[in-house]
């Protein structure tokens, strides 16, 4: 095992080609212990060949990819939790005989798998279910119990390929509840989503992909940052004058949106407007959203759902 | 780990085939089939047998002419027939109904047809005549011979014992065949019933979309390596069922079933023919599943695979059609291009084998060929299904695969 101050996902230089067809291309990234981090990109960016390559389901063409220090393995197979985006799960078998088989398949003796699904379905209301077929439960029912094998054996590594794609409501927050929990009982996780809500409510670190490259990496706020940081919004009568400290991005008739172009204090932005002679009624600061920056990177004829 | 995921694996592909009610379904039609035949054949041995005591109670009248001289009255009236001189009378009270038979005896029987007139009891029921008829013949000759030896000689009734040797040793001849042909009986069945299993083993992990899952925690080739093995314990089981009611027919039903009484000791059980059988059927049976399951993890559905898996069989069964040739000369060039082309090798060396055909060197080189091929098509099968099983919807060209790079050169 690598030294605990080591990131648990170290991707250093990866490229990866079809053919002569480049999918991503010189990209660097850690995955610190016990943080949840969002691996964000549109559809076709590279994001699920990334994390392919990561767990040896391809090889690369170039580059370091490692967890926990190493080149992934099967044999590792027992500390990870995966739910790739292409997911499901034997259909003829009953529901507790596939869970008991994913359960061995990570290490769990047949007794502890059995009794681990179990107790598990029961928590999420499949208990009588156990004995039905797979493809006698609803596609709901189904998801929850794509979950359950992904979480089984208390992973290490959680990696969650766009896990709420087609997911109701009532199993997207069952599967919130799930990721805040093993990253209380300290999951490092690395999740693909489109949906920013839950990026800036789950995620500490990101990395934007685009085209196979990064295109932005770091906390949260230093994205925000890096995309233009805080945008001001202004209720007012008048006229507002141009100014370096700003671009005006929005402009209605008693409304604007300001965005800042340097690191000026607020309060001097709001100085120059009043002095400036407009009257202003509401003036109120805040950053980008990770749903604005998305678009601005990637452009608004991208679609916010699929791979 | 890998071991206990090879178990694990084994365990999970025996026991949900097992469990399916389709696979007993399937596996029992055999055996019950088998048992409905040999229930008919108890039913119509018995039948035949009641018809034919029926038959020997009741004594057919009939009339006769006889221009040879070689029916004797007193035979012929003891048969129940009634020499008369009118054959056209005779006919018509045969056409009326009034005699049951009439039989007309030419100057020489030997050259020319006997005919007989009867009125119609149906297609079974008219072989009575004729062989009452020849009946009538035959008691009057053997009468006039005067001793059965003599009569059965004449007949051709002459019991033959050969001894032939191979190399100063005494050769198996007949018997000695039968018991490595068995294992070209149990290769063709259980490949039969078991290769639509073979080629949708890892079909059902990609249309199940559980590739990924899968390869996450186990290497490609201990799942191959288990489905492959799981196989074979499903065939074996399969081989059980089957010889089940055969085991039953012969110990409870052999003499209503007519089975000549089978001395296990006349068998000559030769080693060296059952072990390189056993050898070429578990070689071609590794083989052909090595292959199916490769062009499983290939293709996109089961359909898309349905042509590769006819062309196989049609290699497979190709050399039965040149039974006869791979029995008169052995040795001829298509015989030999069978022989050593690794999908028509099993079987055309297992009946080459039974047939004392195939000599050892040939045995050794065909046995080594298809398990070392073997061996190569199930790593081929792994690589194909790392790479293939996650091309959900697209069949994976053997380029594509073989132009990756390999994990560890590049994964550091």
């Amino acid at each position: 095992m690598a030294p605990h101050n080591e990131p648990l996902v170290h991707i250093q230089n990866f490229r990866m080609d079809f053919g002569s067809t480049t999918v991503v291309e010189d990209l660097s990234f850690d995955v610190r212990r016990g943080e949840t981090f969002g691996f964000l990109g549109s559809n076709g960016s590279g994001k699920t060949t990334t994390l392919r390559a990561l767990l040896g389901i391809y090889a690369p063409t170039a580059g370091i990819l490692h967890v926990d220090g190493r080149p992934f393995t099967p044999e590792a197979g027992s500390r990870l939790g995966y739910l790739p985006e292409e997911r499901g799960l034997y259909k003829k078998e009953s529901v507790l005989t596939v869970m008991t088989y994913f359960g061995q398949l990570k290490g769990l003796s047949k007794k502890a798998a059995s009794a681990w699904s179990s107790n598990y379905l029961e928590r999420v209301g499949l208990g009588d279910h156990a004995k039905s077929r797979v493809d006698k439960l609803s596609g709901g029912q189904q998801q929850k119990v794509q979950l359950g094998v992904t979480i089984m054996n208390d992973p290490e590594l959680l990696i969650l390929d766009e896990p709420t794609k087609g997911f109701d409501p009532v199993n997207r927050r069952l599967l919130m509840d799930i990721i805040e929990e093993q990253k209380r009982a300290g999951a490092t996780v690395l999740m693909v989503t489109h949906q920013m809500e839950e990026v800036e409510r789950l995620c500490d670190r990101v990395i934007l992909l685009k085209d196979g490259r990064a295109e932005a990496y770091g906390t949260i706020s230093e994205v925000q940052n890096q995309y233009g940081g805080t945008m001001i919004r202004v209720s007012y009568s008048g006229e507002i004058p141009a100014s370096p400290h700003y671009e005006i991005s929005t402009r209605d008739r008693n409304y604007a949106e300001l965005t800042l172009t340097d690191t000026v204090d607020e309060a001097l932005i709001l100085r120059d407007l009043v002095q400036a002679g407009v009257l202003v009624r509401s003036f109120t600061t805040s950053k980008l959203s990770l749903e604005e920056i998305f678009v601005t990177v990637y452009g608004a004829q991208n679609e916010m759902v699929g791979a | 780990m890998g071991q206990h995921n090879l178990r694990t694996v084994l365990a999970f592909e025996v026991t949900r085939t097992l469990g399916k009610k389709r696979f007993w379904f399937i596996t029992l039609l055999v055996p019950i089939a088998i048992g409905i035949v040999l229930a008919l054949v108890v039913l119509g041995n018995m039948t035949a047998a009641d018809t034919a005591a029926r038959q020997a109670d009741a004594k057919l009248a009939f009339t006769y002419s006889d221009a040879s001289g070689y029916v004797d009255p007193a035979v012929a009236t003891e048969l129940g027939g009634t020499a008369v001189t009118d054959d056209t009378a005779a006919i018509a009270a045969v056409k009326s109904g009034t005699e049951e038979a009439h039989f007309v005896y030419p100057v020489d029987p030997a050259e020319t047809p006997v005919h007989v007139y009867g009125v119609d009891k149906g297609l079974f029921g008219n072989e009575a005549y004729n062989g009452l008829a020849t009946q009538v013949l035959i008691t009057s000759a053997q009468d006039r011979i005067g001793d059965p030896a003599l009569t059965a000689l004449a007949q051709g009734n002459v019991p033959i014992t050969a001894t032939t040797y191979t190399d100063g040793v005494e050769a198996a001849g007949f018997l000695g065949m039968i018991p490595p042909l068995i294992f070209v009986v149990i290769f063709f069945l259980v490949f039969t019933l078991l290769s639509n299993q073979m080629l949708t083993s890892t079909l059902e992990e990609k249309e199940n979309r559980v590739t990924e899952m899968i390869l996450t925690t186990l290497n490609p080739t201990v799942l191959i390596s288990g489905k492959v093995i799981s196989l074979f314990v499903v065939g074996f089981v399969q081989v059980l069922v089957f010889l089940l009611p055969v085991l039953v027919a012969y110990v409870f039903f052999r003499s209503s079933l007519n089975i000549p009484e089978l001395d296990v000791s006349s068998l000559t059980i030769e080693p060296r023919q059952m072990i390189v059988g056993a050898l070429l059927a578990i070689g071609g049976f590794a083989l052909f599943t090595g292959t199916l399951v490769a062009i499983g993890a290939v293709m996109p559905t089961a359909k898309d695979a349905g042509s590769w898996f006819s062309g196989l069989i049609v290699l497979m069964i190709v050399p039965l059609y040149a039974l006869s040739l791979v029995l008169s000369d052995p040795h001829s060039p298509v015989v030999q291009i069978f022989t050593y082309f690794p999908y028509s090798a099993p079987i055309t060396a297992m009946l080459r084998n039974a047939f004392g055909s195939l000599a050892g060197w040939e045995a050794a080189i065909v046995i080594i060929e298809l398990f070392l091929l073997a061996a190569l098509v199930l790593q081929v099968a792994a690589r194909l299904f790392r790479y293939g099983s996650i091309s959900y919807t697209s069949k994976v060209s053997f380029k594509t695969v073989f132009a990756r790079p390999t994990g560890s050169a590049t994964r550091k």
